[in-house]
């Protein structure tokens, strides 16, 4: 706020705050920081050292050298973390999706390309269920959203392996085809989910059919 | 002027060239990485050599090997001589032994807890015990040497068997068996050698050789590439007159081919017959070699006329970039250079009286006799210490070359090898200016109460023990005593360029001329009054100052063994325990072992 007068606007005097000779000589404010610089020194290079230090994901937030060496040190990440999608399997080894198109529906991004297929004559699941053809995951387009996983009703999509997208050096190497999203496995190593698949003819389920009845 | 002047001084000059280089890069390595540990990370440690681990264990095989040859030789020259090069050529094995022995079982216990379990990692709780215990074991074998007197062929059971037995035979095979052991733990496959972040600094010292050098358009073009050559010339030469160890008396043989004279010179006093060892005051007539490189009569006033040489570089680089920012930090140097230079020369001038020399090795000697300067100067050393880090233009006072301010000021349009001069220069200043506080202040290359005749504890007149050590001994004592008190110096000026922030220009200049230069004028007439007094006073302050000169010595020395002994104890300290944390990912982390899936490459 200035100070009108009459010889027109001053600024307004500032007080300087009082320092005593000991702070304004900056010597003992120097012994104090080299004191706090020397106490990390000390304890960071012993730790590092005799390796000795915190580790970095277990003990984070700890004061101490937490720094990720990677690649040779990485850390895990976190358990429900989106990763590269998956395809989950049946018990005798095909797909559990049904070609229903709910992810590829759902997908912000539109990176999921399904051809549905119908099952041979004769089959059981034929004009009950599909199968997908083709089912393409284009991962550069991908936002790793998760709502495919969200979408899809028969647990067949999941974004669990706990890996993410490599920085490949082509735009092609980034398109996983349907033989690849089936042989990724999920963190806990399985291809299956624990989810039971109720086949037509299972006698727990006795709806599970399109008989009409 | 004979053929071994020139042989001597080419080096000396070789000596101080590759400690200066070495400390230089020593110094640009601990920058990186040590500041970093202030700053609770690691340094930059990518670069790395991978070396198949059949090589590495040779390499550990061969020079355990080799250094067990060296040491057994050393056993069995000194068994040829008269009794007590034998025993202290046994004393000295036996402690080696002892030192390895305890460091070997510190080293196994850790060893065994990081595997898990064992028998030494259980049954010692502390690593600092055995420390403890070993210190106390070196303490009784020198007590046992000092009572054995040498003048016996065969001297009583316990030291006959320690010095004449145990020390010359067990001591390479322990070094032997040490190398075997470390062959069983070294990795498999490929090993990483990153030196601790050496072989970084190293990659980018070379990068920096192999950058585009260019010159800017308009820039001048001779005084471009002149300036990195006069701003690095003057760190170089300065250490000419600096004194790396004291005068050495070396005798070559007089049969007349060169090389074989040199190679049976012998060292010590030969007024006489031959002795090893030299009295304690007065320098041999003949074969005296001064430890450094040019023994001027100038003494630190060359110094003081080749620092102002280096404001020229300084200024020329400015001025020749053709970009206000250079021009900008060119002036500021130039400026803070001159005012600092003032005041540096004035600070000394106290210990010039004190030491009524201006030469470095008279000065080191009277340190050496009477107390070290920092106890008799106390407030020059911190007048000097601030005026040699703004001449250095060094944090606080890198005004000149503000990064955030001017981004790099005066070396802005340089690149390649001539900024890799710049940077290399003010790291050989550091060293530079590190070894003339020591010598000025810390006593150079003396320690405390080893003298050239060997050890002497006294206090004044009083002579409490005296143990006589060959020349060859106190001369390499006193080399190894400087370049540790250099390093150690360096490394203060880094932890105060890591602790204070940048001071404002006109800081700088105010703090120069308004403070350091009165209170460098104020100390010359207090020291002028003390010494004056002290010279009126007569003989017996002469004889308290002498005691207390003494006491100080012993103060310096206390406090170093309890320096050593406390950094030991505080790395064996055990691990501090850490807190967990409860996210999946540390759950994950914990079931994988850790996030260290390989041993830990810092």
């Amino acid at each position: 706020m200035a100070i009108e007068t009459s010889k027109g606007i001053i600024g307004k005097p500032v007080p300087r705050p009082y320092r005593p000779p000991s702070t304004q000589a900056f010597i003992p404010e120097i012994m104090k920081g080299m004191r706090v610089t020397m106490k990390h020194f000390f304890r960071n290079t012993k730790e590092v050292a005799l390796s000795q230090r915190p580790d970095p994901t277990m003990e984070s937030l700890e004061e101490g050298v937490t720094t990720v060496s990677y690649p040779e040190q990485k850390r895990p990440y976190p358990e429900r973390f989106r990763g590269l999608h998956r395809l989950t399997l049946r018990e005798d080894g095909s797909p559990r999706c049904v070609a229903c198109l709910c992810c590829s529906t759902a997908c912000p991004a539109q990176c999921i390309h399904i051809v549905p297929a119908e099952y041979a004559e004769g089959d059981k699941r034929r004009g009950y269920e599909r199968f997908p053809d083709q089912f393409v995951i284009d991962e550069l387009r991908c936002i790793f959203c998760g709502f495919c996983v969200e979408a899809c009703p028969c647990d067949a999509i999941r974004m669990d392996t706990g890996q993410h997208a490599a920085p490949y050096d082509s735009r092609d190497q980034f398109i996983f085809r349907k033989d690849l999203l089936m042989a990724a496995k999920g963190r806990d190593g399985s291809r299956q989910s624990e989810n039971p698949r109720h086949e037509p003819g299972d006698p727990t389920h006795p709806g599970v059919d399109r008989e009409h009845h | 002027m004979d053929g071994y002047f020139f042989l001597f001084t080419g080096l000396k000059i070789l000596v101080v060239l590759l400690f200066i280089i070495n400390t230089a890069a020593i110094l640009t390595w601990g920058e990186r990485r040590q500041s970093a540990m202030i700053q609770d990370r690691i340094g930059p440690n990518r670069a790395v050599i991978y070396l198949p681990s059949v090589v590495l264990k040779g390499l550990v095989v061969v020079v355990s090997a080799l250094v067990a040859a060296g040491l057994a030789n050393y056993g069995r020259l000194a068994s040829l001589r008269p009794e007590r090069v034998r025993l202290d050529a046994g004393f000295a094995l036996t402690e080696l032994l002892v030192l390895l022995g305890w460091m070997t079982i510190i080293g196994v216990r850790s060893l065994e807890r990081k595997r898990g379990g064992g028998i030494l990692s259980r049954s010692i709780p502390d690593a600092r015990l055995v420390f403890f215990i070993g210190l106390a074991i070196h303490a009784a074998v020198a007590v046992l040497r000092a009572n054995v007197t040498g003048e016996e062929r065969t001297p009583n059971g316990l030291a006959n068997a320690l010095f004449h037995y145990v020390g010359p035979f067990l001591t390479p095979a322990a070094v032997l068996g040490l190398g075997i052991f470390a062959l069983t733990n070294i990795p498999r496959g490929k090993v990483g050698i990153r030196l601790g972040g050496m072989l970084h600094a190293l990659a980018d010292g070379a990068k920096m050789a192999f950058k585009e050098d260019f010159i800017p358009t308009n820039a001048d073009r001779l005084l471009h590439s002149l300036g990195p050559l006069i701003a690095l010339f003057p760190a170089f030469v300065v250490f000419a007159v600096i004194p790396f160890g004291d005068t050495l008396c070396i005798h070559p043989d007089t049969s007349g081919h060169f090389w074989a004279d040199l190679f049976n010179a012998r060292i010590g006093d030969v007024g006489g017959a031959y002795s090893p060892y030299v009295a304690r005051y007065g320098i041999c007539s003949e074969g005296a070699v001064p430890l450094q490189v040019a023994n001027l009569n100038v003494g630190i006033l060359y110094m003081f006329a080749l620092a102002g040489t280096g404001i020229i570089g300084a200024a020329i680089a400015g001025w020749s970039s053709d970009n206000k920012f250079s021009l900008l930090g060119g002036l500021r140097a130039s400026s803070q250079m001159v005012s600092y230079e003032v005041a540096m020369g004035l600070s000394l001038v106290g210990a010039f009286m004190t030491y009524g020399t201006v030469r470095f090795d008279d000065m080191v000697r009277w340190q050496s006799e009477n107390a070290w300067g920092i106890f008799v100067q106390p407030f020059a050393f911190f007048l000097f210490l601030a005026a040699s880090i703004a001449e250095n233009k060094r944090v606080p006072f890198d005004a000149p070359e503000g990064e955030s301010e001017i981004v790099a000021g005066y070396y802005l349009e340089y690149s390649g090898f001539k900024f890799g001069m710049f940077m290399f220069g003010e790291y050989i200043e550091l060293a530079i200016s590190s070894a003339v506080l020591v010598t000025v202040f810390f006593g150079g290359y003396a320690l405390p109460f080893l003298h050239r005749d060997g050890i002497t504890l006294e206090l004044g007149e009083t002579v409490y023990y005296h143990l006589a050590l060959s020349h060859r001994l106190v001369i390499v004592l006193g080399v190894l005593t400087f370049f540790l008190k250099t390093w150690i110096t360096c490394w203060v000026q880094l932890f105060i360029r890591w602790t204070i922030p940048r001071f404002r220009y006109d800081q700088i200049m105010k703090l120069g001329w308004r403070f350091l230069l009165p209170s460098a004028l104020v100390n010359i007439v207090g020291t002028g009054t003390v010494l004056l007094l002290i010279d009126a006073a007569g003989p017996a302050l002469s004889r308290t100052l002498d005691v207390v000169a003494d006491a100080s010595q012993g103060l310096v020395l206390v406090l170093g063994v309890v320096g050593i002994v406390t950094l030991v104890s505080g790395v064996l300290a055990p691990p501090r325990k850490h807190g967990r944390s409860a996210s999946s990912s540390a759950k994950f982390a914990e079931a994988a072992g850790g996030t260290r899936t390989t041993p830990m490459q810092a």
